[in-house]
Formats: C-alpha cells, structure tokens, sequence
C-alpha cells in the first residue's frame, strides 16, 4: 500500500470517526480506562444518598483514599518499575506534617496537606539521589525502603513534639471548614473523590506525556532506554519525586480524616501493602484504572474479611486476605484491566473492520 | 571531517585486553563493515562508542565534538544511535509505544512523536503490528524494531550489532534491502557482522579486529584477498567448511 492510498484510508477513517465521540473514545484504551475510573467516582459520589451506615460510609472513604495511593504507587512502581516497596513511608510523613503543622502551629489543612506533600516529595527525591548514587535498583532499592521505614518508625517514636510513641491526636472535636473537620461523612468522601479526580488525570497525563513512554521505557530495559536518548537517572529521579510527593497529599489527607497517626501505625510494612501495593497489583499494576479498580475490590474484601472472621482464631482473616492477593500475583498478574482487555481488543479490532468495509 | 572519528581507543577489563590502540573513521552516509573473530572484540569497540563503556584510552569524536565518557543518552542526542545483539525490546508496550520512545529523542509532543514513530513504522514495513504488544514477536521482527527505534531517535549514524543473528535466509535478503533503505535515507551505519554474505552486500569498508587490534582496512574486495585477513578469521571459516 502506497502512502497516498493510506492517507486516503486514514482520511475516510478519521472521518467516519469525527460523527461519533463516543466510538473515537471506545477506540482509545487509555480513555477507555478513564472512562470507567469516572464513572467509578460518580458511582462512589452518589453512594451517600443510599448508604446510611457510618461505617460503610467509612469503607468507601477509605477505599477512595486506597485507590489514590494506588494511583501514586503505580506511577513509581507500576509505570517506572521502581520498586518502592516501602511506600507509606511518604504517606506518613504527609500526615505527620499535615498533623504537626495544625496541632502544633495552626496551620490550615489547606495549606498543611499541600506542604505534606511537598516533604514527603523531598524525603523521595532524596532516596532517588541516594540509590541513584550507590547503584541500588530492584530489590536492593526495596530493601532501602524497608530499612528507611524502619528507621523512621524508631525515630519518630523518640520524637516528643511530633507525639512520640503515643502518636498524635487532632483535639478539635467540631466543625469547621478552616480545619477540615466535619461531623457527617459526607464532605470527608467527596473531598476523597476530588483527591482522587486530580490524581487520576495526573496519572492519566503523565501515562501519555513523553515523561510517561520514558518511565515505561525504563521499567522494560534500562540500558536500552538510555541508548535511545533516556536520561534514566533524570527520569527515574522525577518517577520517585513525583509519586512520593502525590502520596504525601494523600496521607495528609488521611490524617484529616483518621484524626490520629502513630509510628508503629503509619510506618508498617503489613499496612503498607494494605494501603498503597494492593489495589494497584489486583487492578493491574502499570495500567490506568488498575488502582481504581482494584481498590473497590481491595478494601471491601479486606474489610468484610475482618468482619467474618474476627470471631475465628486472631489473624485467619490475614491468612484468608493474603491468600486472595497471592491469587491474583499468580494467576492474574495483569489484574482486573488485564482480565478485561482481551475482550476488549478483539471488539475494537472487530469495530474497525465493520468500519473499513 | 569524519562523522565517526575512533582515534586509539583501548579497553581493558582487569588484566585482559579487549581493544587495543583501535582507530578508524565513519564518513557520513558510509556504510563500514566490522569483522573479526569470535571474541576479537568488536562489542566492546562497538559499547566504547555507544557510550557503554568508557575506553581506558583514545578518544571518539561525533562530528567532531568528543564524545568519549560521555552517558549513552547523550551519545543518542548527539545523533548517534545503536541496535543490541540480543535484542531488548520494551516487552509489554506496543510496538508504536517502542517507536515512540526514540521519536522522543527529537520532540516533547506526543502528536509529532506519533506521526514520526508512524512515519517510520510504515518505511520498515510494520504496519500491521503497530498496536501488538513487543512480547509476542518474532526475532525478525523484533530485529526491525530494534532497527526502527533506532531510526525514530532521527541519528547521524547507526551502530548496527549482528541484526542478521538468528535469522533465516530469506529474512536475511529482506533485512539487507531494510538495511540499505536506511542507508539511503543519509544515514551512515557501522555494522558488526558474522555473516560475510551481509557484510560483502552493504559495506562499501571493512575493519578487520584480531586480539583486539585493527588486522586491517579496506574495500570489501581488498579485504578478501588480503593474506592476514584469510590466516586469522577467513581461513578458518573455509577449514570449518570443509570439516
């Protein structure tokens, strides 16, 4: 085929599209995935007008927070391949900061979460600097984690200001836009929900920016990518940066919502994969709406488990939880997204035909 | 002025010497051909110059800036760009994401990116893998993707490691005519090859490395007639030939 034929096909292609949005948005994966992460947060959004229950309101907020730190962590891990195991570290701190400034100097969560970001970006642009400088990667990188996460907890322990080993609480108990603080759950979700709007476009837009093909480049083969002009220390620095700093949003977030952070609470490895590791591996780590998905999978069966087996022997709902994650390492190692885009392929491909003819 | 100047470059790994005192040039829009035997030392010739290793001694100039010790992204933005030997395809993107991450080299917007990696998708005759993932292809045609992303980076030069390995006969002629098409785009290739047939085809010179050394220089016709040449590595083929 010639490329004035091609052109010709393309332009009666394009064409055809342009009269219908929604088959040009059926056509994009990427968007595709968008798609359903938007329509899982109008769904999550409405639930307040049917769930009454302060505890299940409390779930979904929770899996709404999940699925954000998903978000950050397959942005490090997921689209950059770095594996930053011990990822609530950079939540914790967010929280801490956020937590400290208002407890301890009046700082509005408004501007707190934002700065928990900002040192839970600078504490991972420091492990980037440090592991870029001493040759860490894969699981020498994830050992630096875990070691860090340990160190923190025992330093934060003797820190009597920030709380020490008590933790730190919020005293005001009322209501006030100011502090972020409100009686009913409901402002609480849909401030989730904005989080995790903001989050998803960023990663949606990280994933299709040149920054984006440059972290998948890295986590495939990192001499190849520098051989084709990616500056892997560069990029590998932003992969960190970027996603520790948007988990430290999230755990200032957190903290608003929990009212209290401890160390042996926030800097635990357990809770690390809870939190931020499981939603993306169910969902399917390095995709768009994995995080999304996997986390109103995650939280809600970790949940109902503890609530089932909590009457059995301590701990079976943990052998019962963590034998459903293993689950999907083994036998679903693209997740859910995985799961569904080979359907998902083979209508688009059967769509294009219906086209060309 | 050479494109590619390689003045005396020597490479050693503990007390071995892999490259010694090598020098030769590229013209531009030259193809060279490197030769030698097994464990001669052309790959390690071939990561001083990509930027892989950085040469004990010598020096490499590109368009003659000196780009010795300088980091292979820097190496690919000053135009010189290189395939692998066992290829190293990004596995679980599509072929136009592989593409597209060398079109990058050149542009930040993703729609001058795209147009170019699909520009260069369609002249290696790839169209129809353009959105299968890298995994599930075969050795030749992940050997054309090596070729095509190294093609996107928009390279002065190209450094092309054995990409007839592994391939059958008739995918060998089809990456010959691949080979020159890109030749004739006005981009010079330096390529290291076992298969003398492929090297006799393209090359209009030949460096010769024995032990590491330049055993010789010329003309592919000089070449097979050249007696050092045929007692070090020529030789030894017809021998195992006739065994």
């Amino acid at each position: 085929m010639n490329q004035a034929e091609k052109l010709a096909r393309e332009s009666v292609k394009v064409h055809e599209l342009g009269t219908n949005w929604l088959r040009d948005l059926f056509l994009d994966w990427d968007k595709v995935q968008m798609a359903a992460v938007l329509l899982v947060i109008i769904i999550l959004g409405l639930s307040p007008r049917v769930v009454q229950s302060p505890y299940y309101m409390s779930i979904i907020i929770l899996t709404v927070l999940y699925a954000y730190v998903g978000i950050t962590w397959n942005i490090v891990a997921g689209f950059a391949g770095q594996l930053m195991i011990a990822h609530l570290i950079f939540v914790g701190l967010g929280a801490y900061t956020t937590i400290v400034l208002l407890e301890r100097f009046r700082v509005t969560p408004w501007l707190g979460i934002p700065l928990g970001g900002v040192t839970a970006g600078l504490l991972g642009f420091l492990v980037a600097i440090i592991t870029l400088r001493y040759g860490l990667k894969a699981d020498y990188f994830a050992l630096f984690g875990i070691a860090l996460m340990t160190v923190l907890r025992v330093l934060f322990m003797k820190i009597k200001f920030i709380g020490g080993g008590e933790g730190i609480w919020l005293t005001f108990r009322g209501e006030s836009l100011e502090k972020m603080a409100f009686l009913t759950k409901a402002p609480y979700l849909y401030l989730g929900l904005g989080l995790l709007l903001v989050g998803s476009v960023a990663q949606f837009l990280i994933y299709r920016s040149k920054m984006g093909k440059y972290f998948l480049a890295i986590r495939e083969d990192e001499s190849a990518a520098g051989a084709l002009g990616v500056n892997t220390a560069l990029y590998k620095t932003l992969a960190v940066t970027i996603g520790t700093a948007m988990a430290g949003i999230g755990g200032g977030f957190y903290v608003i919502y929990v009212t209290f952070v401890d160390p042996p609470g926030v800097f635990n490895l357990g809770y690390n994969v809870e939190m931020a590791l499981a939603a993306p591996i169910i969902g399917g780590l390095g995709t768009l709406a994995g995080p999304v998905l996997g986390a109103i999978l995650n939280k809600p069966i970790a949940e109902l488990m503890r609530g089932w087996l909590s009457a059995e022997r301590a701990g079976s709902s943990l052998i019962v939880y963590g034998a459903f994650l293993i689950f999907f390492v083994l036998f679903l190692p693209r997740g859910v997204v995985g799961l569904i885009q080979h359907p998902y392929e083979r209508l688009r491909r059967r769509l294009l035909t219906n086209l060309q003819k | 002025m050479a494109l590619l100047e390689v003045q005396g470059i020597t490479k050693w790994f503990g007390g071995l010497v892999a490259v010694h005192d090598l020098n030769f040039n590229v013209d531009r829009g030259e193809i060279v051909g490197m030769i030698g035997p097994n464990g001669a030392g052309k790959t390690t010739a071939f990561n001083m110059i990509a930027g892989f290793y950085r040469p004990n001694e010598g020096h490499v100039y590109l368009d003659g800036k000196d780009i010795t010790g300088l980091r292979s992204d820097q190496i690919c933005q000053l135009g010189l760009a290189r395939t692998f030997q066992i290829v190293r395809p990004f596995k679980e993107i599509s072929v136009l994401d592989n593409v597209m991450v060398g079109a990058y080299n050149r542009t930040g917007s993703e729609r001058a990116a795209q147009a170019k990696a699909e520009e260069i998708i369609d002249f290696m005759g790839m169209t129809s893998m353009t959105r299968q993932t890298a995994a599930g292809l075969p050795i030749a045609s992940c050997k054309r993707l090596e070729i095509a992303r190294a093609l996107a980076t928009n390279p002065k030069i190209i450094l092309l490691d054995e990409v007839m390995s592994g391939l059958r006969p008739t995918e060998m002629d089809e990456t010959i005519d691949l080979v020159r098409k890109v030749n004739q785009r006005g981009i010079a290739l330096l390529l290291v090859e076992h298969v003398m047939k492929v090297i006799m085809a393209l090359a209009g010179r030949i460096v010769v490395i024995h032990h590491g050394e330049k055993l010789a220089e010329g003309r592919p016709d000089e070449i097979v007639q050249n007696k050092a040449v045929i007692d070090a590595y020529l030789g030894e083929v017809k021998t195992s030939a006739a065994n």
